[in-house]
């Protein structure tokens, strides 16, 4: 292009001072925000890993916050079972005490009373409530006390209203929280399995050889749902169940050749038909009508194995009756039964509060790294950015000062 | 022997010429600063000698000059040039106006800032997580049910602005349309004057400036093409038809197409064509609002059609701490009133149409089993496909495969097994403005997957499918087969909390646990929380997570492609421009130059006729006096 109109360079001047305004303008605008992407159209790719990021970071802070609520729950049932593991010491140390001394029958009345107190304490740790109202140890019917008494006389008590049953009356369920992508943490325990001394045992009295079921339908053992098909027999039954994740295990009883369930750790066993199915109603185990457990056991149906309110009221009328041997026979091994339950569930909630206390830190180490991720691809380096603007400016008035010098004069300014 | 006055011929002639010359600089600097001028040149030539070879020519040595003559004025203009313009502009046309609207979209999103959508869902979802630790709490339900709201204005307050974006962009396509019409009248009409001026023998060049500068600004609306073969005759063509041809012109009209909401299509308006522009600010806009601004829409309305349907499928489940149950946690506002999705669609009075959104099998299924079952799913899909798209299935594929497939076959219809196992086709957002959104148009079984297998449908084969195309589609299910109408267009603009839920915020529920004391169980919030991860976006492969990212990084890639694309184009126009302005423009020194050369040359001509006139003075009052 050898020959320049007037207009010229008037129009490449606008041009070049327009693109390196908005130039300038962009940059300032970044530098004013804090920011490297004004628009996702900046950097669209690191638009998108920055809104993942970001995410992420949004459910770690909440991840942690649910796992310092079930460090929180955890912890209060940790005091809890601590406290009720120092009752069970003091009443170890009596009936140790009661079965080995040369005691009167009064004075062994006197350690039944003593015992009567402290099964009062032991109910009190069991029905505790947390700061939010809600029972600790009731599963999911939170509102409701687990643990129910009923007061009557025994022989022995000399006419004071004493503890004569424990009944449970809370439910299974167990709360989780989201600690993770799609990993959750019990954080609750239900009042029967945590005061449960003794594996539960439940025997029907029918003959159970000849049984079929009638139906494809579904048992309920514990939480597990459990499917049998029509035509099994007793034995398939007994396969089913054992081979499921209930925690308890079937076998048939050779003395009455009848279906005889027991768990496998102490805790109170709670079966039910699902639906429509009438299975255990038909085996003897559960009793007509399909009630809710735990006392739907059939009346037929044998059941063994007791709670710790149990154990201790066992060791109290015991006592009371001046029945030594029993104190230090059976007595002695409930407690120590009890004992045993109440440690074995104070360590499972130390281990969970550890695997909890090791989920913290990983996510409290996995936050800034997010943070940091982010940061990476969405802040502006801002020396970096002022040395930009700076060569803009430069550039800019040198454009300036160039073209002035260009527009000046013209064959007018020469001519007479 | 030359005339007498030769010489003051020769002199009045060097006169006019000059003066015509001097005349025209003048008017080429006037116009210096003009928009479209170019400059204006004399063309002087030598006038016609005497004599011609011809019987009556006298015997002198000849041939003697006569002076000079202006033959023509004409512009300094490069038509070639001009057709490479008008070619480029209307890509700079293009490019500006999708840059400008992509830059609203992007700001739309708000990304990756903390103030957008995904922000306001972060906070519900951990609304629900913290109901699922705190089961029994009210303030944890009444802050679900605040944060809910949040989340709904937040939808809203974005469909309206993609909404007001593609009003915008109408008002727009309506306005350049009537431009269009405008200079095509103005380019005929100046045509006319030029063909006249031209019979005469004229160079209308200030015309033709005008008319090349009106072509010019068509140009960057439209994509055109000129045609100068015929002088007599001036054309612009577009998509192969003539828009002016001489002094007549085709107008456009914008005429309002209620398949697309009412918004209108451009038309020939004696004739019942479309005009589809390839290029230009029309081919943009009208791109922009049917293209990318309505799939804005369908993603958010897509998203917000997932989140009710599953988040009120859980809700529906659970239990409040008041016992309520069944309850809705997002109203859900069906298209029609009629419980079998009947619609007339063609205004003729008679069900023509089943708007059906969902369909649940009655039969729970297991991810992982094998179906055991062969044969093949025909299902209703997009343009690009037809129409149909067919899905295998073998009987060694599990459940889970065939849901796969369906989700990624470009079929648009959605497939998910419930939380219960059930499998539910759900109808998608639709590539055509034809086909209304969230309608399931065809669904057909060859074999029993969908029939005895999955309890859907009452028969396979054709016979058995269910089509949108008539009315009462919902007899082709199977009776315990659940199903769902269409919900009214555009979900996340109606989108609110059930007002029930409002009113009592104890009926929220956290449970799933039947009975009316287990208040304690968070399992039901639990559950809607951990929504948040499954894959039920981008045909059933991300999460609401990943459909963010994924939606924010596609418009930033328009975005970016539409920025470089426009600076590159403008960097190519300039330089065709430059070149035309070098060509065509006016340069003062020039024609300051020029002007002394036509000055002296003038002096000389006058000074010449006074000569002239001496000598025939001599002759005339000296001679034999």
């Amino acid at each position: 292009m050898k020959r320049i109109s007037t207009n010229l360079p008037n129009d490449n001047m606008s041009y070049h001072l327009r693109m390196r305004e908005w130039q300038m303008n962009e940059a300032q605008n970044k530098m004013a925000a804090q920011t490297r992407i004004k628009d996702p159209r900046n950097d669209p790719l690191a638009t998108g890993h920055s809104v993942r990021f970001q995410s992420r970071e949004a459910r770690l802070e909440r991840y942690l916050q649910n796992i310092t609520r079930a460090r929180g729950e955890l912890g209060l049932a940790e005091g809890r079972l601590q406290s009720g593991l120092d009752v069970m010491q003091r009443v170890r140390d009596l009936a140790v005490q009661g079965a080995n001394g040369i005691y009167t029958r009064e004075q062994l009345a006197y350690m039944g009373d003593e015992i009567n107190a402290l099964l009062g304490e032991m109910l009190n740790v069991a029905n505790s409530i947390d700061g939010q109202g809600n029972y600790v140890f009731s599963g999911h019917r939170a509102r409701t006390q687990p643990f129910r008494m009923h007061t009557g006389r025994v022989e022995g008590s000399q006419g004071t209203e004493v503890i004569t049953g424990v009944e449970y009356v809370g439910d299974i369920g167990r709360n989780a929280a989201e600690i993770d992508e799609l990993a959750v943490s019990e954080y609750t325990l239900p009042g029967n399995q945590v005061f449960w001394a003794e594996r539960q045992q439940i025997f029907a009295t029918q003959d159970a050889t000849a049984y079929r079921v009638q139906a494809n339908s579904t048992i309920r053992i514990d939480g597990v749902q459990i499917d049998l098909k029509e035509g099994d027999n007793v034995f398939a039954v007994i396969e089913r169940i054992n081979s499921s994740q209930a925690p308890v295990r079937a076998r048939l009883d050779p003395v009455q050749n009848s279906l005889a369930l027991e768990g496998t750790f102490p805790h109170q066993i709670w079966a039910q038909d699902a639906g429509q199915g009438t299975v255990l109603q038909d085996l003897g185990i559960l009793s007509r009508g399909n009630g809710s457990p735990p006392l739907n056991s059939a009346d037929s149906a044998s059941v063994y194995g007791g709670s710790v309110f149990d154990m201790l009221m066992h060791l109290r009328d015991s006592l009371y009756r001046g029945d030594q041997e029993a104190v230090g026979g059976s007595g002695l091994r409930g407690i120590d039964d009890s004992v045993e339950t109440l440690t074995a569930h104070l360590s499972q909630i130390g281990a969970r509060d550890t695997r909890l206390d090791v989920a913290e830190k990983r996510l409290a180490w996995e936050k800034p790294e997010y943070t940091k991720l982010d940061s990476q691809e969405r802040d502006l380096d801002l020396s970096q950015a002022i040395t930009e603007l700076k060569m803009l400016e430069y550039t800019h008035q040198a454009t300036l000062s160039t073209t002035a010098r260009i527009l000046r004069p013209t064959l007018l300014d020469f001519l007479r | 022997m030359p005339s007498t006055f030769h010489g003051i011929e020769v002199g009045k002639r060097s006169l006019i010429g000059h003066t015509l010359g001097l005349n025209t600089i003048g008017h080429n600097l006037s116009n210096a600063s003009t928009e479209g001028y170019s400059r204006q040149r004399v063309e002087m030539k030598a006038f016609e000698p005497i004599y011609m070879p011809q019987l009556n020519r006298e015997e002198r040595p000849g041939q003697l000059g006569q002076g000079m003559d202006v033959t023509r004025i004409e512009r300094v203009r490069d038509m070639l040039l001009e057709g490479r313009i008008v070619a480029e502009a209307s890509g700079e046309g293009f490019w500006s106006a999708r840059d400008r609207y992509i830059l609203l979209l992007e700001q739309v999103h708000n990304e990756p800032t903390e103030l957008s959508v995904r922000t306001l869902l972060d906070r519900f979802w951990s609304a629900w997580q913290e109901l699922s630790v705190n089961p029994t709490e009210v303030g944890a339900r009444q802050a679900v049910l605040e944060r809910g709201k949040a989340l709904i204005d937040g939808l809203h307050g974005r469909f309206h602005r993609l909404k007001e974006t593609r009003d915008m962009l109408e008002q727009d396509v309506r306005g350049v349309v009537a431009q269009v019409n405008e200079l095509s009248r103005e380019i005929a009409g100046l045509s006319e004057q030029i063909v006249k001026s031209k019979a005469l023998g004229d160079n209308p060049n200030d015309l033709l400036d005008r008319r090349d500068l009106l072509v010019g600004k068509m140009s960057s609306m439209l994509d055109i093409t000129t045609g100068y073969q015929d002088p007599d005759e001036f054309v612009v063509y577009t998509g192969g038809r003539h828009l002016v041809q001489g002094r007549h012109w085709e107008p456009l009209a914008a005429v309002p197409d209620a398949g697309n909401e009412s918004y209108s299509r451009v038309m020939w308006e004696n004739t019942p064509d479309e005009v589809a522009p390839r290029s230009g600010k029309l081919a943009a806009l009208l791109g922009l609002r049917d293209g990318d601004a309505r799939e804005e829409i369908q993603k958010l309305d897509l998203l917000t059609v997932n989140f009710i349907d599953l988040v009120n499928e859980i809700h529906r489940r659970g239990f409040g701490l008041n016992g309520r149950t069944g309850q809705d946690f997002f109203k859900e506002q069906p298209f029609l009133n009629n419980l079998a999705g009947n619609y007339d669609r063609n205004g003729d009075g008679a069900y023509d149409s089943s708007y059906l959104f969902r369909l649940s099998g009655s039969n729970p299924l297991e991810a992982r089993e094998q179906v055991g079952l062969r044969g093949a799913l025909t299902l209703s899909a997009g343009p690009a496909f037809g129409g149909r798209v067919l899905v295998e299935y073998f009987p060694t594929d599990t459940v889970e495969d065939v849901v796969r497939r369906i989700n990624t076959s470009g079929a648009e219809v959605a497939a998910r097994l419930t939380q219960s196992g059930q499998l539910t086709l759900t109808g998608v957002p639709s590539e055509s403005p034809d086909e209304p959104d969230f309608v399931l148009r065809h669904v057909e079984d060859s074999g029993q997957l969908l029939v005895g297998y999955a309890g859907l449908l009452n028969a396979s084969g054709p016979a058995g499918a269910l089509d949108w195309g008539g009315a009462d589609a919902v007899l082709t299910l199977s009776p315990q087969a659940a199903f769902a109408v269409a919900p009214q267009a555009h979900p996340s603009a109606w989108i609110e909390v059930n007002p029930a839920l409002a009113r009592d915020p104890l009926s929220v529920a956290a449970s799933l646990t039947g009975s009316g004391e287990a208040l304690g169980d968070g399992s039901g919030a639990l559950a809607i929380a951990q929504l948040r991860t499954r894959p039920v976006m981008l045909g059933a492969t991300g999460s609401f997570d990943e459909f963010f990212a994924a939606a924010a990084t596609e418009i930033g890639l328009r975005g970016e492609t539409a920025e470089l694309a426009l600076q590159t184009q403008s960097q190519v126009m300039k330089d065709l421009k430059d070149m035309r302005e070098s060509l065509s423009g006016v340069n003062m020194d020039e024609e300051l130059a020029n002007m002394i050369k036509y000055q002296h040359g003038y002096a000389a001509a006058a000074r010449f006729v006074t000569e002239s006139d001496r000598m025939i003075d001599t002759i005339i009052n000296r001679m034999g006096v």
